[in-house]
């Protein structure tokens, strides 16, 4: 008797660290475009959740004219990085002097794409299924296929965006870029086609993550703004200016919001996540998980 | 003569237009859909509709309106009411409550309407009944199925109560789901008051109640719960979270083998519009129990000539359903005809005095009542079960279902 209370015991534990994990790897998934646009061009783009929306769309209009949902999914971010390239080139790039001015631009641009695909799929909540669907039985418990491949893509995604970013001659001009815009077009290098090709970079994972998640949460206009706040809050508790803080961030703020509603009572989880995030970055206001981070941010 | 004439037909030619336009909702938030006649001495009757066109439920404000619009046509068709033909004025309400009572002041103070119909949210309802029933004195007819104890005079209820979506409905769940109950929620007033009301019909059945829990309104994941549900053995999720939150947790509901394990879902909301937010098989018997089915039309000659004039009006995708208050609209604006029929006038003292125990014969669902001083309206209502993705009518009420309320 004892024995199987133990066995179950262990299989519930297996299960929410399941669920916790995976909530936490769509947020990270979610996060990782902001934290690479907002560390790498210092702006902070409130038209993110929007790119994921639109991500999100893309998948279930391939889904809608009857083409297989994965083609959709791998379309997706080649479509969003594209018109993320055209946004930049068009109205983004005039806000660089002015991060509180782009704030509120981009948050107007998301405005009209969250509006527009309102408009386009009639205020509903429209289901995509997913490609692999069901769940995965493990005696007792059953966890979801989809969201087991979530996290696998994920971290083959948060790879290779470091890999990207750190270990290739793109990765090097992006950085040099930031870190120093008047010496990098000195040495040669398009610094404007850089911000367009990272924006669009940035773009193209929120297009890959609304893809990716649209399956979980179904299809709607505010899908992207739901994932907004906890994206900037992220960023803020992981730090601007490296990679691996937003990411970190991310992974903090999607297992606690995951994790508390477990211990304790939905509406009080929702409020503390939020507290506990003003409280770090009260005592850590350059944000950053990891301890370095910002200093290396100069403008 | 030539001038009347030329004004009649560009007055004809905007009426038109704008019933033509009326869907395409840009916010700009109002139109007048006038009869294509209006010899008659006293002027038209003016119906005002406040509904939300735009915004997150803007799906269930356009069925609602295009209902009005139908409604009003044949009325109009036949003649109109006391020889006087109806004109019909759309505010939008826009999902927002500060935009929603300016608009409506502009039925009540610009427009001079004869009677409101409108609001969906409860939400909704407190932040224009206010502007139309005290400031406005006019009339105001709520047409969705709520939380109850709304007992204001002359505000005329006509969707279901709790007592009507629960009393037949809870005793169905416990013999074909099991006794152990959950009812998670959204963290707001109709969850709250409905849930009241569903625990003790519950208990009072011999069910018990394993948990009750309230979720922000923007909760889209659901792990705690469904392992509460799959780890208390819980037989029925009597559900009232909303979307966005309800698509995920029905999915991880369904993932983690709660339908497998004989599980049943219960939303007393759910109608042919929400069915697409899951796959099909993820909500596989998913019981609800409302007003109208689309089904029915398979059976009642009434409800399929009425659902066949909708899509001929309307084919988009806005859905004549239950569970965006179009077919408490059509009950309330038919309930209101009769009213202004019997009384003969259309001033407010007269019109709500015989709407007092106005009756409609036929209706979305079959006939319906106002319960004398009551202010809501009897009904019958259906038990259906979702199979494959349609409803499917598993049990009925006796006859009219008493709302119980003020």
């Amino acid at each position: 008797m004892s024995q199987t209370g133990g066995i179950e015991h262990h299989a519930s534990t297996f299960a929410a660290v399941f669920e916790i994990v995976s909530f936490g790897a769509i947020i990270v998934l979610v996060v990782l475009g902001l934290g690479i646009i907002a560390s790498m061009m210092g702006i902070f783009n409130f038209a993110q959740g929007e790119f994921v929306l639109l991500g999100a769309y893309v998948t279930y209009l391939a889904y809608a004219h009857g083409a297989p949902v994965w083609a959709g999914m791998i379309a997706a971010p080649f479509v969003v990085g594209a018109l993320g390239f055209v946004l930049e080139a068009l109205i983004i790039r005039r806000f660089y002097a002015a991060p509180i001015v782009a704030m509120l631009g981009t948050y107007a641009l998301g405005l009209i794409i969250r509006e527009s695909v309102r408009g386009l799929i009639g205020g509903f909540y429209l289901t995509v299924p997913e490609p692999i669907g069901g769940s995965i039985d493990l005696g007792s418990v059953h966890i979801s296929a989809w969201r087991f491949t979530i996290i696998v893509i994920t971290l083959l995604v948060m790879g290779a965006c470091y890999l990207l970013l750190a270990r290739t001659s793109f990765g090097l001009r992006v950085r040099a870029t930031l870190e120093n815009p008047a010496l990098a077009r000195a040495s040669g290098i398009s610094t404007p086609l850089i911000y367009g090709a990272t924006f669009a970079f940035g773009a193209a994972l929120a297009g890959l993550a609304g893809a990716l998640i649209v399956p979980v949460f179904s299809l709607f206009a505010d899908l992207g703004i739901r994932f907004l706040i906890q994206g900037f809050v992220a960023v803020m508790v992981g730090g601007v200016g490296s990679f691996i803080g937003p990411v970190a961030g991310a992974g903090l703020i999607g297992t606690l919001s995951a994790a508390l509603p477990w211990v304790m009572s939905p509406v009080v989880a929702d409020v503390l996540v939020f507290v506990l995030a003003i409280a770090f970055i009260k005592f850590r206001p350059q944000g950053s998980l990891l301890g370095k981070g910002s200093n290396h941010h100069v403008d | 003569m030539s001038i009347e004439r030329m004004n009649l037909t560009r007055r004809r030619f905007m009426g038109n237009f704008a019933f033509a336009t009326g869907a395409l909702a840009t916010g700009v938030g109002s139109w007048v859909v006038r009869p294509d006649w209006a010899n008659a001495a006293e002027g038209p009757i003016k119906v005002g509709i406040a509904t939300d066109l735009t915004g997150p439920i803007a799906y269930a404000g356009n069925a609602d309106a295009n209902v009005a619009k139908m409604v009003i046509k044949e009325i109009n068709a036949g003649g109109g009411l006391l020889g006087r033909p109806l004109e019909l004025y759309i505010e939008d309400t826009a999902s927002n409550e500060s935009v929603a009572v300016g608009n409506v002041r502009k039925l009540i103070q610009r427009d001079k309407v004869d009677m409101v119909l409108g609001g969906i949210t409860s939400s909704m309802r407190n932040a224009i009944k206010d502007p139309i029933v005290a400031r406005g004195k006019t009339l105001y007819i709520y047409p969705q199925l709520y939380e109850g104890k709304e007992c204001t005079p002359y505000l005329f209820c006509t969707g279901p109560t709790p007592a009507q979506q629960c009393d037949t409905f809870i005793p169905w769940l416990i013999k074909n789901g099991g006794k152990k109950f959950a009812l998670p929620s959204a963290n707001y007033v109709w969850p709250h008051t409905l849930n009241v009301y569903a625990r003790k019909v519950i208990e009072d059945n011999g069910g018990e109640v394993v948990f009750e829990e309230y979720y922000p309104l923007d909760q889209v994941d659901f792990s705690a719960t469904v392992n509460r549900v799959i780890s208390n053995k819980v037989d029925v999720v009597f559900n009232t979270v909303i979307p966005p939150g309800v698509g995920p947790f029905f999915k991880q509901l369904y993932e983690a083998g709660f339908l497998k394990n004989g599980g049943r879902l219960a939303c007393v909301y759910y109608d042919e519009n929400t069915l697409n937010i899951n796959q099909a098989n993820e909500i596989e018997g998913l019981a609800s129990c409302l007003d109208y089915f689309k089904v029915l039309t398979k059976e009642d000659p009434f409800d399929a000539k009425l659902q066949a004039a909708y899509e001929k009006d309307f084919p988009g995708n806005f859905l004549f359903a239950a569970g965006s208050a179009a077919t408490g609209t059509y009950r309330g604006l038919k309930l209101w005809e009769a009213a202004v029929k019997e009384a003969g006038k259309v001033d407010r003292e007269s019109v709500a005095a015989a709407l007092d125990h106005a009756k409609i014969a036929e209706g979305p669902g079959g006939p319906a009542e106002m319960v004398p001083g009551k202010r809501h309206c009897k009904m019958k209502m259906y038990t259906a079960v979702a199979k494959g993705g349609n409803y499917e009518i598993v049990a009925r009420s006796d006859g009219l279902v008493d709302p119980k309320e003020c």
